[in-house]
């Protein structure tokens, strides 16, 4: 509201820059502290991963970059444990992500073009459950799926579980990507509802008085233009996803670890972390890539006013 | 015909959002009921109503003892974030910013790493330096991941202010300073108490950088529940906890919407 009007004044009078609070220099602190807590930190580890550091005793540290070849299985002969179970991960993430942009582009539209007046109060109940714990949401599964849980008690009495509990509901690579996926819908239809409330009106009742029926007009007209939004949505959920451990440790079985697990499992459990540094750093090299892809998009301003 | 179309299209729309909306809740549901419930184990039929796990789990020292801790860990990081995020947001409002691009990037940057990098980094941070993990080390990492979300809360805010109410202050004879504790600081509180509110859950929640850095004997309550969880013995009291956790949350929500709408309409214009 108040860009407008600054706007339309500036068009009316001589520019005067206008004055701001803001002085360059206050982001000395910030940056200073993301340097050692964040920058510092991910360099460290890229040392670890070519041994220029090492908290092994013996071989004492010096560049190598054996960790590397034997992770990346193009780089040696055979197969790579680790590489392989960062391909499963991925393919969990990706069907999880896919999943909950499918399942929460409709509640977005919903709210966007259905829900009128009452649709911040629906958005509100909608990512109200996104504030309570993510651990106690995957806890709160636990109760539900488990052997001796709701669900099989359920099917128990309805007699289709005919006195064996349903196995495949927990410890299962269903029960990670149900749990993620339900932690993720309330806030993949963030993005997209901004997106789709922004959305020129005019624009599609253009398409409708150019003859196009609802269904033409979401095709070509409203899909098209909330892409920028569902691409934002996806690249949200997928990057932190790429890194979970605390879902498969809780609801997924004993064979069901994810590649955060194993980087996890690398710091805590051995004391040679240079597997764990090079399996860090190529998910820090994944998430690069996946932003460079989508930077675009993630840069579109989503929270501006219609156009 | 084409009403018809729209009419049963928006009837099936809603349909889903309602289903969807049962989806979100119901274990959050389940779990309270069961919290409630006369039996070791979460199956149906309802054994009877019993407060019994609410008093063992509120008797549990331990409990106590870790959510006290992270009480206090995300009351720092609500203050030491919000700080850094009230300045980095001035920065960034700042006509000229030296590199720009990589100033916002850099900011930014912590909403993309994944937390097993961040928690793994610190890690390692602490190991080259001669540290050993410690519950400042939690808060160091958490004040990372919080200032991002502080900025986003923030510079909206600040870039929606009209400029010529600090210029009037600057010609009423207010100094820099004064202009902007006594006119720009009252106009983005509300902005401010969210920062504060969103730092203080992100860390009262963070259990996987945590995981790393939290000192054996100091668990913070997410470290206690997630042991808990691990332990099915437990699992009546764990309910209980979850079942309390889940009933503040999300009066806190509710309430800081209400706080924010209130103050947005009676800001309306500014």
């Amino acid at each position: 509201m108040s860009e407008a009007h600054t706007d339309g004044r500036r068009r009316g009078f001589p520019r005067r820059r206008p004055w701001r609070p803001g002085r360059a220099w206050l982001s000395v602190p910030v940056t200073a502290y993301l340097m050692a807590g964040l920058i510092v930190p991910i360099i460290l580890i890229a040392l670890y991963s070519v041994h220029l550091l090492t908290n092994l005793i013996f071989p004492p540290a010096k560049f190598d970059l054996d960790t590397w070849k034997s992770f990346l299985p193009y780089l040696h002969d055979g197969t790579s444990v680790y590489f392989d179970r960062f391909k499963t991960s991925m393919a969990i993430t990706l069907i999880v992500s896919t999943v909950a942009v499918l399942a929460a582009y409709p509640l977005a539209f919903y709210l966007a073009f259905v829900a009128h007046r009452r649709r911040y109060t629906l958005l509100l109940v909608l990512l109200a459950p996104f504030f309570v714990s993510y651990l106690l949401r995957v806890y709160a599964w636990t109760v539900m799926l488990s052997s001796d849980g709701t669900i099989n008690s359920i099917l128990v009495e309805l007699g289709r579980a005919k006195g064996h509990p349903v196995e495949w509901l927990f410890h299962s690579k269903f029960a990670i990507g149900l749990v993620l996926a339900y932690s993720w819908i309330p806030f993949v239809a963030l993005p997209i509802f901004v997106v789709l409330e922004n959305l020129d009106k005019r624009i599609l009742e253009a398409a409708e008085d150019l003859g196009a029926n609802r269904f033409t007009t979401f095709r070509k007209v409203t899909f098209p233009l909330s892409l920028p939004g569902v691409i934002a949505a996806f690249v949200f959920v997928l990057i932190p996803t790429t890194g979970e451990f605390v879902a498969p440790s809780l609801v997924g079985g004993s064979d069901d670890s994810m590649f955060g697990n194993f980087i996890q499992d690398s710091f805590v459990n051995t004391t040679d972390w240079a597997l764990g540094a090079v399996m860090a750093v190529w998910l820090m090299a994944i998430v690069v890539v996946l932003i460079a892809v989508s930077a675009k998009y993630l840069t579109a301003d989503l929270r501006g006013p219609a156009r | 015909m084409n009403a018809a179309a729209g009419r049963i299209a928006r009837g099936i729309l809603s349909g889903y959002f309602l289903l969807m909306v049962v989806f979100l809740y119901a274990p959050v549901v389940v779990l309270v009921i069961f919290s409630f419930n006369d039996n070791t184990t979460p199956t149906l039929p309802l054994a009877g109503f019993t407060t019994h796990w609410y008093h063992v789990a509120l008797g549990n020292d331990l409990l106590l003892a870790a959510v006290k801790r992270s009480a206090a860990i995300a009351a720092l990081n609500g203050v030491a974030a919000t700080l850094l995020a009230i300045l980095a947001a001035l920065a960034l409002s700042a006509p000229r910013v030296f590199a720009r691009p990589a100033v916002t990037a850099l900011i930014m940057l912590p909403l993309v790493v994944p937390y097993v990098v961040l928690g793994v980094g610190m890690l390692v941070l602490l190991k080259t330096i001669g540290l050993e993990q410690s519950l400042a080390s939690v808060l160091f990492v958490h004040v990372v991941v919080s200032v991002p979300y502080g900025v986003l809360v923030i510079l909206p805010r600040l870039q929606t202010l009209d400029p010529s109410i600090q210029e009037a202050a600057r010609d009423l004879g207010a100094g820099e300073i004064a202009a902007f504790v006594r006119v720009t600081l009252p106009l983005i509180l509300p902005a401010i108490l969210s920062s504060y509110l969103i730092a203080f859950t992100i860390s009262f929640d963070e259990y996987a950088i945590a995981s790393f850095l939290v000192p054996p004997g100091h668990d913070t309550f997410p470290i206690f529940l997630y042991s808990n969880a691990r332990t099915p013995g437990l699992r009546p009291q764990t309910v209980a906890i979850a079942g309390l956790v889940i009933a503040v949350s999300l009066t806190l929500v509710v309430a800081a919407e209400i706080g924010r709408r209130t103050a947005e309409r009676r800001l309306e214009g500014v």
